[in-house]
């Protein structure tokens, strides 16, 4: 309370007592001298009423003088001749007193409710938050906001680190966490005692911030260190405020710290899975193609007198399979690691999608020798932008997929049409398909469908549709797994016609 | 291989390469020098004078682009660069300087021996195909003479654009012709980065000479260096 409202509250007291004073005069004539007592009973209850009890005294006191001097025979003296009016003063200041005390506790108690609403109301406002906040990093964040709105300045949540562990408690916080000496001697004593230290406190009360320990459910999980702005000490019921909301921010606190605990171990866990998956993957992938080629080549070199000439050459083409196998298989680990690391360079060029289909074609004439091959491309398919190296490469792995995953003789059919500003190119086969819920999961590094065995001959790397991803998403399309009528897998991929187009090449007659 | 047997030397530092590919080479009557640096190689070069040079153009002590640009300011015997996959641009440079050809590791006998075969001829009988004889592969015939293309019996209706197109690579039969090199021969120097002018009119050929224009038998694509017409016959002008 300032002090010019003091005065207000006495020169209302003053006011009110004069006021009164010049009524009983006016209406002397009519009034009986008990009347007038009464009348400043009133206006003395008015002023005990409405301020505390220094102006209520007031009030009274000069009240008492008024009535002796202008309606207490003989008027205009303060002498007294009947006793019986010290009775009348007596009671006056009775009064006062009485009810200055009484509404002096109703008020008390009013302040007292009103501040546990704003405890609460503040402590649900910092609640609400912080449910919204999944992140610890978040929930420091809107806390330090809130300690630093109710301190009236500045706010700084230390949190105590798992990693912070070796140092041990009694070093926690570290020094140079802070510019003055005295509030780090109140941090360690907040954070050690569990209790509120620095500023306005009797610990370290030189500090020029108020350190408050933020209380867990499994002890101290760190300090807020408050500075309010004029450095004046938190008055008690304030400090009450700081200390809930910061143990309540500390409940909130450890759960979030939890959660993401459980979180990394999870990923922790995941990332050791796939690892695994990569390096048994790997060393089938590898050791299997050089193991029949190691074998053929020293059964060749070793024993060539006991073996047929046919049996002879089914080695030869052992060991050319295998390596072949070997190399497609590197060719792929290097890709996905350009894919990876980002090194994919695209070149891209304006040009007929089906230069590249036909280089696939031809590198796979082979292995498509059991599938008839359908190829739709409309003659009014427009140029495509696109790097013929990369997209040959996708087209290679989703036939090589066709081919891996459908019985032999089963037709592989490609299309692509032009559709807004993007060309839409679809290789579909009439195997088994993909079980429903794995249309994301194939696309995963070394993920091969559930239906894919493991021991295949001809098994995948489990890359080739990641890369086809990555070498998709560089040129700006998107790949996706289609429903193919419910009939064998369907992939699809975007192309978009980015760029200008180059410039129409002249159509010429054909020579006589 | 009428006469005496051709001379070629082979750039190679991997020991291993080096045996697969001599031992490939005298087994098909070629004389072979080998040469596991370019240093060595280059001496090489200049002292024996080789037939054919295969050159690897990843060589430890000198790039192989260099060793390419070297060679050719002395001499005009074939060329052919040999590299891994993924070095697209190196073998277009390498072209570009004057190499006849390429081959990508791994590569096989057949695919090795070919490109020996067409390279021989290439610089025997000087820029290939005359301008009157008669080139023949799978069910086209080309007759320079007369200007008349026969696909599968009947003759094909090609623009002046796509017949000139035609003669570049049936000039170099079984020899891969980079795009600009076709474009500069085509459209001209100003074309050369033209490289959708080459495409659209290499599929429009595709579709009047080829079964299937999307699976092509004749007329190659070389991804990301350029186009390779078939090996074909060359027969004498038709009295």
């Amino acid at each position: 309370m300032t002090r010019r409202l003091l005065i207000g509250e006495y020169g209302w007291a003053i006011g009110i007592i004069g006021l009164t004073t010049g009524i009983a005069l006016a209406l002397r004539p009519w009034l009986q001298t008990i009347d007038v007592a009464m009348l400043f009973l009133l206006a003395v209850v008015l002023v005990a009423y409405r301020h505390r009890r220094g102006p209520a005294i007031v009030a009274s006191v000069l009240s008492i003088a008024a009535f002796d001097f202008g309606f207490v025979p003989p008027y205009y003296t303060f002498n007294v001749h009947n006793t019986a009016f010290f009775l009348t003063f007596a009671v006056m200041l009775g009064v006062a007193l009485s009810m200055s005390q009484l509404t002096g506790r109703i008020r008390e108690q009013a302040e007292d409710a009103s501040q546990r609403e704003n405890v609460a109301a503040a402590q649900y406002s910092l609640s609400r938050e912080l449910a919204g906040a999944a992140r610890l990093a978040d929930q420091v964040a809107i806390a330090s906001r809130h300690l630093a709105a109710a301190t009236g300045g500045e706010a700084r949540i230390l949190l105590k680190e798992e990693s912070d562990e070796h140092a041990g408690a009694d070093s926690w916080p570290a020094v140079d966490d802070f510019h003055s000496i005295a509030v780090r001697v109140a941090a360690r004593w907040a954070y050690q005692q569990g209790e509120s230290a620095g500023l306005g406190t009797p610990q370290c009360a030189e500090a020029e911030a108020l350190v408050v320990p933020l209380r867990g459910s499994t002890g101290p999980a760190g300090i807020a260190i408050l500075h309010p702005e004029d450095e004046s000490p938190i008055p008690a019921e304030r400090r009450r405020l700081l200390e809930a909301l910061a143990d309540q921010a500390a409940v909130s606190f450890e759960r979030a710290q939890l959660a993401e605990r459980h979180e990394q171990a999870q990923v922790e866990v995941q990332s050791e899975q796939l690892r695994n998956a990569l390096l048994s993957s790997l060393s089938h992938d590898l050791r299997t193609p050089l193991g029949s080629i190691e074998g053929a080549a020293s059964s060749l070199l070793e024993e060539p007198e006991v073996l047929s000439s046919e049996t002879r050459r089914e080695m030869a083409e052992t060991i050319l399979e295998e390596s072949r196998r070997m190399t497609r298989l590197i060719a792929n680990l290097l890709d996905m690691v350009r894919v990876e690391t980002g090194a994919l360079a695209v070149h891209k060029e304006w040009q007929p999608l089906e230069e590249a289909l036909g280089v696939a074609l031809l590198r796979l004439d082979e292995r498509l020798a059991g599938h008839p091959v359908e190829a739709r491309l409309p003659p009014a398919l427009p140029l495509v932008p696109i790097d013929e190296l990369l997209i040959e490469q996708v087209f290679i792995n989703l036939l090589e997929n066709a081919i891996r995953h459908t019985p032999t003789a089963t037709p592989i059919r490609i299309s692509a049409w032009a559709e807004d500003r993007t060309v839409i190119v679809e290789v579909a086969d009439q195997g088994d398909g993909i079980p429903p819920g794995e249309e994301e999961t194939i696309f995963r590094k070394f993920q091969r469908s559930s239906t894919t065995s493991q021991s295949a001959p001809a098994g995948g790397s489990g890359l080739g549709l990641t890369i086809c991803r990555g070498i998709i998403t560089a040129h700006g399309g998107r790949i996706w797994l289609d429903s193919n009528g419910g009939k064998g897998a369907a992939f699809r991929f975007t192309l978009p016609l980015t760029g200008s187009p180059p410039a129409a090449v002249p159509t010429e007659p054909v020579k006589g | 291989m009428a006469g005496p047997a051709a001379l070629i030397l082979l750039i190679e530092d991997q020991p291993q390469m080096r045996r697969f590919v001599t031992a490939t080479l005298r087994a098909h009557q070629y004389q072979v020098v080998e040469a596991g640096s370019a240093r060595e190689g280059l001496a090489q070069a200049a002292g024996r004078n080789p037939d054919v040079i295969l050159l690897d153009l990843g060589l430890p002590d000198r790039d192989g682009l260099e060793v390419t640009r070297e060679i050719r300011r002395s001499a005009r015997m074939p060329i052919i660069v040999i590299s891994a996959r993924g070095q697209e641009s190196d073998k277009v440079a390498a072209l570009d300087l004057g190499a006849d050809d390429y081959l990508t590791k791994p590569f096989g006998v057949s695919e090795l021996m070919a490109r020996i075969r067409v390279a021989l001829r290439h610089s025997r009988s000087g820029d290939g195909t005359g301008t009157d004889g008669v080139f023949e592969a799978g069910d086209l015939r080309v007759d320079l003479g007369r200007r008349q293309v026969l696909h599968d019996g009947s003759e094909a209706h090609l623009t002046p654009t796509e017949y000139k197109l035609l003669v570049s690579l049936v000039r170099n039969a079984g020899r891969v012709v980079t795009h600009r090199q076709l474009l500069r021969e085509v459209w001209g120097a100003n074309y050369a980065e033209q490289s959708h002018y080459l495409r659209v009119y290499m599929a429009q050929l595709r579709h009047k000479l080829e079964r299937d224009p999307t699976r092509p038998r004749l007329f190659l694509t070389e991804p990301g260096v350029g186009y390779r017409l078939v090996e074909g016959a060359i027969l004498p002008a038709p009295t």
